[in-house]
């Protein structure tokens, strides 16, 4: 049986996402231990520069190149996908667990009647498996589980589960020529971007949550220029979402986004259950709140307790010095 | 129009959870609901039937007698039909096999139109709206955002991507995952409450269905397998920052951030 390791590289605004090269490095890793190599496969348009980018991860680079493959659609990435896994019959697959990782990867799985296990945080080979670790419950509970048989394995990981390690590899790159099949039933209609250079919230190592407790949108902007001399991002809880002062798509927590940022700071955020759930992953996390019995100090490793708006300006002048000695 | 909501129940997110002394499963305590993004597809259900003619909803769970709470939900909610296909509460892994079951089911009536919830808030997966429509071989739009119905043959939605939105036309019959967002679920009237009290429950065996048997969906067809299971580390306690002012205060946190956690 091969024992070789496929990584789903995922593109963004034209450039590789974080998240496949923190996945390329794990399997790397892996690879080591269990003396087998890494391929990365690229799917897209005209991704000759990305493709190079990539030789430093892995021990060759697919590259599928074709025009209709510039926008992400489900139909025509699968197909191309189909094809690579029938013809190299890798042992894994890996992929994000991001909004298209999750779109894509279960139904490529269902296609090939092959194992999947999604939303994964860790993956160690031991025995001569791969197993991997999962949380369930929204953290409560930890599991680790591996695949029974030989079916082709895919695997999806959270962002921000490992660490990125450039082994500078100079990787073989191969183009593949693969006919794309487009599902006819689906017609796209238009687009909208969001316009930010922002990283995503998901991937980002710094993110500054404001709660109920920030007290109304307006002082969101002391949150977002802190979030941008870190380079990272503003965070929301439920609450702040429900009072429409941030999107979405800002939202953390259980019916929001699941993210582990290198360093969280909870503002005027009480840490319900809810909130937590989506955020306990974090590295070090930080509260403020002017309350000592705020649930939240349970989970934080740090805090402060304070009028926000007490905190903020220094906190903001702090952190600027910081990036200055850098 | 035939329309198919498939709800699953899960742990309510305060209900405790413990493991067995083996490690080998979890005991979670008897407090349920349905799960969170699956009101959403219930309510868009009902939302579209109020547009279109002749329309039906159907809801299914795969899960043990206990799932048949949630059924109840949805029918108090305003759904037509409900089935409960009986997993004689055993619980597989193997998300796979979850969405052949319901595959299947789908198959066996016709459906237009099915949703699904985005994600499970038990497991996290977002496999299972993918996977069926995979083997229903029809399209599916995950992380809808806004939905109508333009004919008897086509849908108009709105898709969360990565970085933005999306609209699309999809031909139906076709499966919609449903994100927050795309409406307000209702609160069950009292007189829906009573109706789904009353309501015929539709018990199925999956293994009766078409295309599927026994071998096909038991434990030995899962192709994947809970090593163990344990408890998160807890995390040490916190460390109040001291000081006279905020200034104070937030100066020992950078330094501490800097020197002790190295997360600066
Ligand atoms: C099914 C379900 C799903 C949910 N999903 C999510 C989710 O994904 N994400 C999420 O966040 N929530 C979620 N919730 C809601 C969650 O339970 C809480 O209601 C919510 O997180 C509370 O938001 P908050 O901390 O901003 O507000 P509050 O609970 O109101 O807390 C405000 C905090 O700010 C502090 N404060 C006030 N003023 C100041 C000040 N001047 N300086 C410092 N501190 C101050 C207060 O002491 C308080 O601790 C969900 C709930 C349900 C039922
Ligand atoms: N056992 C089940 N019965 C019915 N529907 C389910 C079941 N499991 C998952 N689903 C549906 O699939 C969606 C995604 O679930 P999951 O893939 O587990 O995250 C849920 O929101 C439900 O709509």
């Amino acid at each position: 049986m091969s024992k070789e390791i496929f990584v789903f590289v995922e593109c963004k605004d034209g450039s590789i996402r974080k998240v496949s090269y923190e996945l390329l490095s794990k399997a790397k890793e892996i690879s080591q231990k269990s003396s087998s190599i890494v391929y990365a496969v690229i799917i897209g348009s005209n991704q000759d520069v990305l493709a190079n980018q990539l030789k430093d991860f892995a021990d060759k680079v697919l590259i599928v190149d074709n025009e209709k493959l510039s926008k992400y659609r489900w139909d025509t990435f699968l197909s191309v996908m189909e094809q690579i896994i029938k013809k190299y019959k890798p042992y894994v697959m890996f992929g994000p667990s991001t909004t298209t990782g999750k779109d894509i990867f279960p139904r490529l799985a269902a296609r090939l009647n092959g194992a999947i296990i999604s939303d994964a945080v860790d993956v160690v080979f031991d025995e001569n498996t791969l197993k991997i670790k999962k949380p369930l419950f929204g953290g409560k509970i930890i599991s680790w589980m591996k695949c029974k048989d030989d079916s082709t394995f895919f695997v999806t990981f959270r962002p921000n589960s490992f660490i990125v390690e450039n082994r500078s590899l100079n990787g073989e790159l191969i183009k593949e020529n693969i006919d794309v099949s487009e599902d006819s039933r689906i017609v796209s209609i238009s687009t909208e971007k969001r316009e930010t250079k922002k990283v995503d919230l998901q991937e980002a190592d710094f993110i500054i949550c404001g709660g109920r407790g920030m007290k109304g949108p307006e002082h969101f902007q002391d949150l977002e220029e802190i979030a941008d001399i870190m380079g990272g991002r503003v965070g929301a809880s439920r609450a702040v979402v429900d009072s429409k002062w941030r999107d979405y798509d800002d939202q953390v927590g259980k019916s929001g986004k699941t993210v582990s940022p290198k360093l969280y700071v909870g503002c005027g955020v009480s840490g319900a259950l809810h909130h937590t759930m989506g955020m306990d992953t974090s590295k070090v996390i930080v509260a403020i709140n002017k309350d000592p019995n705020a649930l939240i100090f349970q989970y934080a490793d740090y805090g402060i307790i304070d009028d926000v708006f007490n905190v903020l300006p220094a906190l903001k002048e702090e952190l600027k010095k910081i990036k200055k000695e850098i | 129009m035939n329309i198919l909501v498939c709800v699953k129940q899960v742990a309510d997110t305060e209900a405790r959870i413990l493991l067995t002394s083996d490690k080998k499963s979890i005991e979670i305590e008897n407090k349920y609901n349905m799960n969170f993004f699956d009101e959403f597809a219930v309510e868009e259900a009902i939302r579209t039937k109020g547009k279109v003619k002749d329309c039906q909803i159907s809801v299914c769970t795969y899960g043990s007698n206990k799932a048949t709470e949630v059924l109840r939900t949805a029918i108090a909610m305003g759904a037509d039909k409900a089935y409960l296909l009986d997993n004689n509460g055993y619980d597989i892994e193997d998300p796979i096999i979850t969405a052949k079951i319901l595959a299947s089911f789908a198959k066996t009536e016709g459906f237009d139109l099915i949703f699904c919830g985005r994600q499970a808030i038990d497991d996290e997966n977002a496999n299972i709206g993918a996977m069926m429509a995979e083997f229903l071989n029809i399209p599916h739009v995950s992380a809808i955002l806004k939905f109508d119905v333009v004919d008897e043959k086509k849908a108009r939605v709105e898709s969360e991507i990565e970085g933005g939105k999306e609209i699309q036309e999809v031909q139906l019959p076709a499966l919609f995952t449903t994100q927050k967002g795309i409406n307000e679920p209702r609160v069950p009237l009292i007189t829906g409450v009573m109706k789904a009290m009353k309501a015929q429950i539709n018990i199925i065996d999956p293994a009766t269905l078409k295309d599927l048997s026994k071998g096909m969906i038991d434990e030995s067809a899962s192709k994947i397998s809970v090593l163990t299971y344990e408890t998160p580390s807890a995390r040490p306690t916190v460390k109040i920052i001291d000081g006279e002012t905020p200034e104070q205060k937030v100066k020992a946190l950078i330094d501490i951030l800097k020197d002790e956690a190295k997360a600066l």
